[in-house]
């Protein structure tokens, strides 16, 4: 996961492929993914014992910030 | 009541956010008054849990330990003039930000493409200020495939 100038610096990247254009985000999009409890909780004494209740509200924001877009969709296939 | 995993994840990530590298297995086993052995069993037992930390293969060395990363990585990290600390990949640097409450942290990168300077200042998740303006975030690892390739996600 890498930054990137802007979307066009991110596409001309040697390492992008088209096919992952959707892992494109706007580092509001960005700081929306990074701030659920599952990353802020990191200090609070418990995380470890919690984290199974992190999932659901990171992977519910994650499909909200990103649109439902299935690449960021974490269900197998 | 915290367990035993909950005790030595904060103490790894609590330290490192203090000292700016990681704990080794000897100081995990001195916070919690137990023998080096017992502390080396107690980080194994927490790099099993699965959670996005790793050690360097065939060591008991840490690694890295989201949001840190033991190696310089291109996401440095500095706080209130301070440098040593590196974050995991672009993603986790901006919720390395939690790690210091009430602290703006500033990040700084270099445009893979460009080779051009990027800064980013966050204060606990809020993205304060960003140079220049327009950066964006890429991960080319589909999330149902993190957890298979978290050293490259």
């Amino acid at each position: 996961m890498n930054l990137f100038r802007s979307g066009d610096h991110a596409r001309r990247w040697s390492g992008y492929t088209p096919a992952t254009d959707a892992g494109i985000v706007t580092l509001a999009q960005l700081a929306s993914i990074m701030g659920t409890p599952r990353h802020r909780d990191r200090y609070t004494g418990q995380y470890v014992s919690s984290f199974p209740g992190y999932g659901a509200p990171f992977f519910d924001n994650l499909k909200r910030v990103t649109a439902n877009d299935p690449f960021w969709d974490p269900t197998p296939r | 009541m915290p367990s035993e995993l909950d005790r030595t994840y904060h103490f790894i990530i609590t330290s490192w956010a203090e000292r700016g590298d990681p704990p080794h297995f000897t100081d995990i086993a001195r916070a919690f008054g137990v023998s080096p052995d017992a502390g080396r069993r107690r980080l194994h037992d927490l790099m099993a849990v699965g959670l996005p930390n790793w050690l360097f293969p065939g060591t008991d060395l840490i690694a890295s330990f989201a949001p840190f990363h033991a190696l310089p990585s291109s996401y440095r990290i500095t706080v209130d003039g301070r440098t040593g600390w590196y974050a995991q990949c672009g993603f986790e640097s901006i919720s390395a930000s939690f790690a210091f409450p009430g602290r703006t942290i500033a990040i700084e990168t270099t445009c893979l493409d460009c080779g051009e300077p990027l800064r980013i200042a966050v204060r606990e998740g809020q993205i304060e200020s960003e140079d220049p303006r327009g950066i964006v975030g890429y991960v080319d690892v589909p999330t149902r495939e993190w957890r298979a390739n978290l050293p490259y996600t």
